[in-house]
């Protein structure tokens, strides 16, 4: 018989042997993921030894290598997030072009670029700016809390160290003896229990919170463990002052709530403590042309998804960024993070939405971006305004009108706030999608704070820096296009822009570190 | 001459009626053991479907009760039709189509109405959504709800 023949002819015995066995079986709406039993150690930190047990999870991890592709606001190119003037890879259309003046005498000035796949978390952890490459005592002026995010490592770290750990400087673990760039970055360990590949915790501060809640793990949803594992980094944080803790050791700030106005509450408590055993207001840094004491947001994705349209709904992060995918027959959860945009055929979300095109699902995505960008703009503009405004008043000498303190300090408040309110959409990574009405809401208040700043300031000055305010603030303040800790050593480039002008010069050094290389022999140290 | 009582002719027409009745028996319980979840559920593949249908209000009902055609004449081409494609794009590796083909949507939705005709027969429901689950969404499998409600991976 050839094999036109036998084929039909077994696919029938087959049928009928599914039928005979297997056909009188009924499902279980008890699901259970597929758990394993690896034999992987309980230490392992990289991902190549969990290759052979897992070819497919690691190949589609290894897409996150991508870097070329952008959408219309988002995407993996990593480009500078202030740069609207250069095309890519270097600047983008939809950028933000005030962000150098609004993080001005903070390390985000110096450079801070648009995120590609977790595989790049640690080759741009070690090329970024922001931490200090210059120092002839090779030291990155940044604690070592700074790993957090980056890599499985971090256990082995704590394990060792302790809260001892996260006051050391950040450099201490940069070289090539303390962690493989391309096999150590964010993996494997980071979300499996290597022994049974169940989703697990690695993060000291997610855990902390679980504790601070009352919740425990072990007896979370599966559809929770699906969020919480990217609520383990993807949060709003910030470090420890010694006055309150261990040094330096990260914490969510999330005990008032998980909302702007939460987060800008709780901050007026947690910073250093003042005479009266009191902890004050905590800062991240003082802003180099108000001198207001201000607070950095850093992607609050979690917090903004989980009370939005989807996260409030109980969808997870899982199901739009690690949609199953069919691979040889097997269906598996795609392991390559990133935008959902990417996809022509937007399959994300037609798990859900099977009875929308990718073209209507696409404009919907757009119908808010589109207008959380815009008025994310005007926000950044108006609170560099504020900055400018209280940078004035602080500067009149003219006869003050009576209650001058008490409006600069209400002004100096409501240009923190402001600034939070804006920063907290800004850092955050679907430019509103997540959540549109918290992200469109959360604009109008900072734009309310703003303007509050201004008027304010304008009032303790008795109006005369009012002309200066009336006009377009791109003349008074241009936006500084161009800023690294190596132009900072440079006075006749500080000239060049009204707030560069009030930054220290820097010494004049030469580059320490090149990725996790250091440059200078070790006996340059000190 | 008179018809002879015990002739072969009539062991044949009793055998044959029996094995016809039987043969009958044997298709009917196939058609209707192919009609049901546990053996559209016998592929991995159908198991989004099966888990979702049977934590959902229609539990108790077969798959085909919906999914194939109620008159015999159109549902027998139709079964064997459906049951051939499923079985090619499963050996060969294909997952489930989505969204489903408008032929499969027409068979289900004239289903909805061949069952809830009375509920609808003063109203016009179906003038302005083409589908009746364009409303009742969920009857669709539950698909708004979490992925982790309704399937895991390797199935």
């Amino acid at each position: 018989m050839n094999k036109t023949v036998v084929s039909p002819l077994f696919a029938g015995a087959a049928l009928l042997a599914v039928l005979a066995l297997g056909g009188c079986e009924d499902v279980s709406t008890e699901l259970k993921a597929p758990t394993y039993k690896t034999g992987i150690a309980q230490t392992e930190t990289r991902i190549s030894a969990f290759k052979a047990a897992f070819p497919q999870q690691h190949a589609s991890y290894m897409k996150n290598d991508e870097d070329k592709v952008m959408t219309e606001y988002k995407g993996s190119v990593p480009y500078h997030k202030n740069d609207d003037v250069n095309p890519l890879p270097k600047g983008f259309k939809h950028a933000q072009p005030y962000l150098k003046n609004l993080w001005l005498g903070y390390p985000f000035m110096y450079e801070y670029n648009e995120t590609r796949g977790h595989t790049h978390a640690v080759e741009d952890f070690v090329n970024i700016d922001r931490l200090n490459r210059f120092g002839a005592d090779g030291k990155g002026k940044m604690p070592a809390t700074c790993w957090n995010c980056k890599t499985p490592k971090m256990m082995t770290w704590v394990a060792q160290y302790g809260d001892a750990f996260w006051s050391k400087d950040v450099n201490e673990f940069r070289g090539k003896e303390s962690i493989d760039a391309r096999d150590e970055t964010i993996g494997c360990a980071n979300c499996h229990d290597p022994a049974t590949m169940e989703l697990r915790l690695y993060s000291e501060p997610l855990k902390d919170w679980l504790k601070r809640s009352g919740q425990d793990w072990n007896k979370l949803s599966r559809n929770e463990k699906r969020t919480l594992v990217c609520a383990q980094c993807h949060v709003e944080y910030y470090f420890t002052h010694q006055d309150n803790g261990p040094k330096l050791r990260p914490v969510f700030p999330w005990d008032n709530g998980k909302n702007p106005e939460d987060i800008y509450q709780y901050y007026k408590g947690h910073g250093a403590k003042g005479p009266d055993g009191k902890p004050g207001p905590f800062v991240d840094w003082v802003h180099a042309a108000s001198k207001v004491g201000m607070i950095k947001m850093q992607h609050p994705d979690y917090e903004t998804f989980q009370d939005g349209p989807h996260g409030a709904a109980g969808v997870s992060c899982a199901d739009c960024h690690m949609q199953y995918v069919r691979e040889d027959g097997k269906k598996i959860s795609s392991h390559w993070m990133t935008s959902p945009m990417k996809d022509p055929e937007m399959r994300a979300c037609r798990q859900c939405h099977a009875d929308k095109t990718a073209e209507y699902l696409r404009s919907r995505v757009l119908y808010t971006q589109e207008k959380a960008y815009k008025q994310l703009i005007k926000a950044e503009e108006l609170s560099v305004k504020a900055h400018e405004a209280v940078r004035l008043a602080n500067a009149y000498d003219g006869p003050r009108p009576e209650n001058y303190e008490a409006l600069m300090t209400e002004a100096r408040e409501m240009v923190r706030k402001g600034q939070l309110f804006w920063d907290y959409v800004s850092a955050e990574n679907s430019m509103g999608f997540h959540n549109p009405v918290k992200t469109m809401n959360t604009l109008a208040v900072s734009l309310e704070c703003s303007n509050r700043a201004v008027a304010l300031a304008t009032e303790a000055t008795q109006f005369t820096i009012a002309p200066v305010m009336a006009k377009d603030i791109k003349e008074v303040v241009p936006p500084i296009l161009e800023m690294s800790r190596k132009l900072q050593q440079d006075a006749d480039f500080l000239q060049k822009n009204p707030w560069t002008k009030i930054l220290p010069v820097l010494p004049k050094a030469d580059q320490v570190w090149d990725g996790q290389n250091r440059l200078k022999s070790d006996a340059a140290r000190p | 001459m008179g018809i002879p009582r015990h002739g072969p002719w009539l062991k044949w027409l009793a055998g044959g009626v029996v094995a016809g009745m039987a043969l009958l028996g044997v298709l009917a319980y196939a058609m209707t053991t192919t009609d049901s979840r546990p053996f559209c559920s016998t592929c991995h593949i159908m198991e989004e479907a099966a888990v979702t249908q049977k934590m959902g209000t229609h539990a108790r009902l077969a798959c085909n009760e919906c999914h194939a055609p109620h008159n015999l004449l159109v549902k027998l081409p139709f079964k064997a039709q459906e049951g051939l494609r499923d079985f090619w794009g499963n050996i060969t590796g294909k997952d489930v189509p989505h969204p489903v083909s408008l032929h499969t949507r027409d068979v289900v939705n004239a289903n909805c109405k061949a069952c809830h005709a009375q509920t609808n027969v003063n109203v016009a429901s179906m003038d302005a959504k083409p589908y009746c689950v364009d409303c009742h969404r969920n009857v669709a499998h539950m698909r708004m709800r979490p992925i982790s409600t309704r399937t895991v991976a390797y199935e």
